[in-house]
């Protein structure tokens, strides 16, 4: 009593209006102290929010658990944190203040408002309050959008609704964030800075709950903005935000530019140096267009594409304990399938459709199951023709037979690939820069829990009586087979082998004589008998091999029958009658849901029990006002020609990373699902836009731009297309070394399923960072496009590229052979390399280069070395 | 009072650190002036026997001490089995560390070469990608910039290979993983110019003529901007004599490259590997690259442990004994932490130790660590196992301890936050440990 006499005392000297938040009680711990620790950044992940706090004091992470927090607070460390008689010297104060050693270093003055806040709040006997009433239900900040220069500054305002119906101007408790500085900073105090032309998100959070705002600052100066003839929609949109950045357009890119930019991205391949100078010499005014409708149909455009479904569908993550699987047979077969149906460019929904409800047996009896499963095992032979008919499958039971594709982890999975979503923060901790809760993980993940679990468990007989009667009856199949093997082995065919190996010295012997008395002219009718003999000893020789391939087979179809059926009882993609509750646990502790919820929606669903809740999932991805599903793909196909999203990462789509561009993104989508999902509808649009075909030169004053498409954004190739360009240019070609797997002997490094036995292609995907297609990293940035020293040594200096320049087959080595004087042998090597022709400047220092040197075939080697160690050579642009 | 309990109060008595100098050393943070500019990693993958190399148990029974005899060393107190005679005469250069050890978590040949080579738990696949410490020596402090920051020879280990140069790091910060022993070796070809150097001048030449087109806008993208200084420092590394002298050990005297190699065994039951990469570490460390590591062969001796360590022990000894001789002599021993390791002990308890096959199989709970230069104390022992070797019983540190301990001498703060792909930020070493100030000066 005394305590709170005192209390209310202080505060009538102190006065109200500490951050001015609060107006005349003590500070709410919810509303005020608990933001407080978030701003100054106490219950981080890395300072007390982490899983064991730091030095001994822990709070959960952005303040999740606030009664836990006060409650660690009031009473751990002998109750020293906090000290009610003198609150000066409580350790909390101490230590934030610095003036006893702090591992965080002093988080705040002194007598600043901040510090008076908690002063106050201690003073007051550090009370609690009621979680339900202090929960955020708005925040607000103002202005939503600025326009702004350079130089010029103004204060962000926040205020929030609470659930008990207050608000509350919370400005001095927010944290702010700018996500591009180079535009616009924000100061503690929520003070924007304009510092460069662009636009900027800004993030503002004040406890756990984030808001977003933007800034404008627009190009200085007066300048006439081009009147500009827009392909279509993309281009008025893009035109009239950088209109509105004062930012100018760069021209059309050259003829050239485009058609290797095209090739690259559409089929990533280049352009052979005969389409190079047919397009050039093409007069029609539709080239460009009727050249992206050829390419969109050419094999390698669904090749390129189902590179990239394969790296987000983590096609290569097979085989985790005797089941039957592994990377070597089935990650082709979910690549032949991916491949099939782009081919046929069946609507994205539906290509989704048939992966996400995708089970094995899809609806059709055991024993054709089981035909199927067999037959796959026999295809896995030389030409794989197991490939085809996995292909012809209606769903991609493969999706849920990888590692790690079922429940929770499973979930986030599909969140990431089909909706574009990074929600593995959820599965221990709120989301530190989302909405996302655990319960929204686990709300939606129990809609995946009936999907069965592959791998090897002694209980799947029991489970699914069904598969077991054939696993049996395969498994005493396959016992009579090795039985019938081995006795043919022991019994006759020992004999026969014996046979066989007489008869075939016989043979030897035989043909030896005969070609002997034949030279020597002798007895004609010794030879006839000889030649009799001959046939015998052939005819039982032949029966001998007979009977041993046949052997063989039976013993290979009797392993095969073992494999069969232990991936049809541990493998089978099926739907259970139940799942369980989806569950995390982490080291922050375990939770459960019972409740079945879509992402991001307010009220649960309820599954039919004869239904598969994974239709429900479907269902909601597919209406047209579903906020991720369509947008996560056009923005992932954007992000394919422009090397960045228009919400970017391509991979984070979330209410606090904004896009752009919103309208176009908003048009993109609409037309993208009024026509049918039709992926190719989607290329064309984007392909045939202006903004595509610009230069990558930017106009005068625009150079400063990242993020507007004022020009074409230059980027590295990806790993396999530079390698098969680095093929096409040198004129080489690469073995994969992975006969013993059955590959074919040609394939672009972009089709290829997984990492092959060539050292050297292996080398350089690696180097240029393919992503290793498992389960473990859920990120588009698993790509990695950065660059390095590796990349410039392993271009200018492998042994490798240096024998592939000089291959004696390859295209310097035809070139130098090839009639034709100098100047056009550089012409050739230009276009075959950076696919354009020399400036006269560059064919007269090249033909210089050439005639000067001892040896003209060594000198055009070193040209091709230069070309391909240009920019223009390794960067589309 | 016994010569073994003496020794179990361990490192506390023999490298006077005492309760107050602990206590101290909490209160320190990171500090700025780095003692260690290098380091050199031998590597013994696969778990060398701790029982039969630098944690003898001369008192336990014969099925667990086996068959080699302790010897004395220069530093009282610390004896070491009778197959490294010349590493027991520098005794007083070196510290063993007795108390560092996965306790299995994680353990193994899969995931503790990764745990102990990151000073993080990664796991073989679902987990983080925690890069070497010479990755991220390579991120925060790379070295001159006509060579390479983190070269392994060989391979990083014997039974996990190269995985562990991927990294949530990014690709640059992979180490240059070679084998200049080997004549076909694309990599050491790589790292040397593939052309005479007026060639190679003319080519440069040349190119620059013809590069010209994309260098507009140079500054405005990292990765493009990045382009031109990548490629000036590949350049410098093929121009520069440096790497390609260090890697020349033609020029290294008869008499010395036999110090290296005399143990080594003509016929051996185990890959050895080379003891020549004691060698060319020393020769790459002379040229200023900041971290050497190399497997050396394969130590997971579950058979014919006796047989293997007659073998391979004396040739580590050789081997190790003339780096530290060298690097002394020349100055650089203070500089440059010299490590010698596995992922885990052996198995005090002999298996089939009557038998010619008599090996000792893993063991996760005890080992040892040979830490010598770059801040490491001289003539230390750390910590202390049970009677058998079986178990730590003073001072117990984890990886996590060993990592920051590491990274202090090297002078980078362990708590640096880097950022995995999904942008999480994480600190070097994730958790916090204290560092094992008992075996540093």
């Amino acid at each position: 009593m005394l305590r709170l006499l005192f209390a209310a005392l202080l505060l009538l000297l102190i006065g109200p209006g500490w951050a001015g938040a609060a107006e005349t009680s003590a500070p709410s711990y919810q509303r005020h102290v608990t933001a407080l620790f978030g701003k100054l950044g106490c219950n981080g992940g890395t300072c007390h929010g982490a899983v064991k706090g730091q030095n001994g004091f822990r709070l959960s992470m952005f303040g999740a658990d606030p009664a836990g927090d006060h409650e660690r607070l009031m009473h751990e460390y002998g109750g020293r944190r906090l000290n009610f008689s003198d609150p000066e010297s409580s350790l909390l104060l101490l230590k934030a203040t610095g003036q006893v050693p702090h591992g965080g270093g002093a988080r705040l003055k002194a007598g600043s408002d901040e510090h008076r806040l908690l002063q106050a709040w201690i003073t007051a006997g550090a009370p609690a309050d009621d979680v339900a009433a202090s929960r955020v239900t708005r925040l607000i900040v103002s202005p939503v959008e600025q326009v702004m220069q350079p130089g010029e500054t103004y204060r962000v305002k926040v205020s929030a609704e609470f659930a008990d119906g207050s608000t509350e101007d919370v400005t001095s408790l927010c944290l702010f964030e700018s996500l591009d500085q180079a535009v616009a900073t924000v100061d503690r105090a929520g003070v924007v800075t304009g510092v460069g032309v662009g636009d900027a998100g800004l993030i503002v959070r004040y406890r756990a709950q984030p808001a977003a705002a933007r800034v404008l600052v627009p190009r200085r100066g007066a300048s006439t903005f081009p009147k500009l003839v827009s392909s279509n929609f993309v281009d008025d949109r893009i035109l009239a935000k950088l209109q509105r950045l004062n930012l100018l357009p760069a021209e059309l890119c050259d003829d050239a530019t485009f058609l290797r930019r095209v090739h690259l991205d559409v089929v990533g391949e280049l352009p052979t140096p005969d389409e190079v100078r047919a397009f050039l010499a093409d007069a029609s005014a539709h080239k460009r267009a009727a050249m992206i409708e050829e390419l969109l149909l050419r094999p390698g455009h669904a090749d390129l594409w189902t590179l990239k479904f394969c790296d987000l569908l983590k096609a290569a993550d097979f085989g985790v304990y005797a089941d039957a699987l592994s990377k070597e047979h089935d990650a082709p077969r979910m690549q032949a399938w991916v491949r099939a149906r782009l081919n046929e460019n069946i609507p994205y929904d539906e290509f989704v459709e048939r992966i996400l409800l995708a089970t094995s047996r899809e609806g059709r009896t055991m024993e054709e199951y089981v035909a199927e499963v067999n037959a796959l095992f026999e295809g896995y032979a030389p030409g794989r023709p197991d490939l085809e008919l996995y292909a012809r499958r209606r769903t991609l039971d493969l999706f849920w037979q990888r590692r790690g594709s079922d429940g929770v982890k499973g979930t986030m999975q599909v969140a990431h690939a089909f909706l574009g979503l990074r929600i593995e923060c959820a599965q221990c901790h709120r989301h530190p820069h989302d909405n996302w809760q655990q319960e929204d993980l686990l709300d939606f993940a129990n809609l995946f829990m009936r999907v069965r679990t592959v791998g090897f468990s002694d209980k799947n007989e029991k489970l699914f009586p069904d598969a077991a009667t054939h696993f049996k009856q395969m498994n005493e199949e396959a016992k009579r087979l090795e039985a019938d093997v081995k006795q043919r082995k022991e019994g006759e065919g020992k004999k026969l082998e014996e046979d066989g190996r007489k008869a075939r010295q016989e043979v030897d012997k035989l043909t030896a004589e005969i070609a002997r008395l034949e030279k020597a002219k002798g007895d004609e009718s010794d030879i006839a008998k000889k030649r009799e003999l001959l046939a015998v000893a052939k005819e039982v020789q032949t029966q001998a091999d007979n009977y041993r391939q046949e052997t063989a087979a039976r013993d290979k179809r009797a392993k095969q029958m073992v494999e069969a059926a232990r991936r049809l009882m541990q493998a089978e993609a099926r739907l259970l009658d139940k799942g369980e509750n989806a569950r995390v646990t982490s080291t922050l502790g375990s939770r459960e849901s019972k409740t079945f919820r879509l992402l991001g929606e307010a009220e649960p669903v309820t599954v039919p029990a004869d239904r598969d809740p994974r239709e429900l999932v479907m269902g909601w991805m597919r209406k047209p006002g579903n906020p991720y599903f369509a947008r996560a793909i056009v923005n992932r196909v954007w992000a394919h020609y422009f090397g960045r999203g228009i919400i970017d990462p391509p991979d984070n789509l979330s209410a606090f990373n904004p896009a752009t561009h919103p309208e176009l993104l908003k048009e993109l989508c609409d037309g993208f699902i009024e026509n049918k999902f039709d992926l190719r509808w989607l290329h064309r649009t984007i392909l045939k836009s202006r903004t595509y075909q610009q230069s990558s030169t930017p106009a005068e004053g625009s150079a400063t731009d990242r993020t507007h498409y004022a020009f074409f954004p230059m980027r590295r190739l990806p790993a396999e297309v530079l390698l098969d360009a680095l093929n096409t240019a040198t004129g080489t070609t690469e073995n994969m070394d992975m006969k013993y797997h059955h590959w074919p002997d040609t394939m672009s490094t972009v089709q290829v399923p997984f990492m092959p036995q060539n050292k050297f292609v292996s080398f350089v995907l690696e180097t240029y960072g393919r992503p290793q297609r498992n389960a473990a990293v859920q990120c588009d940035c698993e790509r990695d496009n950065s660059g390095s020293i590796f990349h410039v040594l392993l271009l200018s200096n492998h042994p490798r590229v240096w024998e592939k320049i000089r291959d004696p087959a390859g295209r310097s080595a035809r070139l130098i052979k090839a009639t034709g004087d100098t100047a056009s042998k550089i012409d050739d090597i230009f276009l075959a390399t950076i696919s354009r022709l020399p400036t006269d400047q560059e064919r007269n220092r090249c033909v210089e280069f050439m005639t000067s040197a001892e040896n003209p075939e060594t000198a055009l080697q070193d040209v091709l070395w230069c070309l391909i160690n240009t920019r223009e050579f390794l960067l589309q642009h | 009072m016994k010569r073994r309990d003496f020794l179990r109060i361990g490192g506390l008595g023999l490298c006077g650190v005492g309760a107050l100098d602990l206590i101290r050393a909490q209160s320190l943070s990171a500090s700025n002036n780095a003692k260690a500019k290098q380091m050199i990693v031998c590597w013994l993958g696969g778990g060398p026997p701790h029982l039969d190399m630098f944690d003898m148990k001369p008192e336990s029974s014969e099925d667990y001490r086996g068959i080699f005899r302790p010897i004395d060393t220069t530093v009282p107190g610390l004896q070491v089995g009778e197959l490294l005679p010349e590493l027991a005469k520098r005794a007083d250069k070196y510290t063993v560390i007795r108390s560092v050890t996965t306790m299995n978590k994680p353990g193994d040949h899969a995931q503790a070469p990764l745990y102990w080579l990151t000073g993080n738990p990664r796991l073989t696949t679902g987990s983080d990608e925690y890069p070497m410490y010479g990755s991220v020596v390579n991120k925060l402090r790379p070295g001159p910039n006509d060579l390479p920051t983190f070269v392994v020879l060989d391979e990083i280990d014997v039974h996990t290979h190269n995985a562990l140069s991927r990294n949530f790091l990014g690709s640059a910060h992979a180490p240059f993983v070679m084998q200049p022993l080997k004549d076909k070796d694309a990599v050491t070809k790589m790292l040397t110019p593939q052309l005479e150097l007026p060639a190679f001048a003319r080519n440069t030449d040349l190119l620059k003529t013809l590069d010209t087109r994309l260098r507009r806008n140079d500054t405005q993208d990292e990765v493009i901007a990045g382009l031109d200084q990548y490629q000036q420092t590949a350049f410098n590394l093929l121009r520069s004599p440096k790497l390609r002298q260090a890697l020349d050990i033609s020029k290294e005297p008869t008499e010395s490259i036999e110090r290296f190699t005399r143990n080594k065994p003509a016929k051996a039951r185990y890959p050895i590997g080379d003891p020549l990469h004691f060698l060319l570490a020393r020769r790459l460390i002379e040229a200023g690259v900041p971290v050497v590591h190399f497997n050396l062969g394969y130590w997971d001796w579950h058979g014919e442990n006796f047989t293997a360590g007659k073998q391979q022990i004396p040739m580590f000894d050789a081997g190790l004994a003339a780096l530290l001789d060298d690097l002394d002599e020349r100055g650089l021993l203070d500089s440059t932490i010299v490590l010698a390791l596995g992922e885990m002990g052996r198995k005090p308890k002999i298996d089939k130790p009557k038998e010619t096959g008599a090996g000792r199989d893993h063991w996760d709970y005890a080992q040892f660590v040979l830490a010598a230069g770059g801040g490491f104390n001289r003539g230390c022992i750390v910590g202390a196992t049970d009677k058998h070797g079986e178990q730590v019983v003073d001072k117990f540190y984890k990886i996590e301890s060993f990592g920051r301990t590491l990274y202090h001498l090297l002078g980078i703060d362990a708590d640096t936050l880097v950022h995995t792909p999904a942008n999480r930020p994480v600190k070097l070493i994730v958790e916090d440990a204290p560092i094992i100030k008992e075996a540093i000066l």
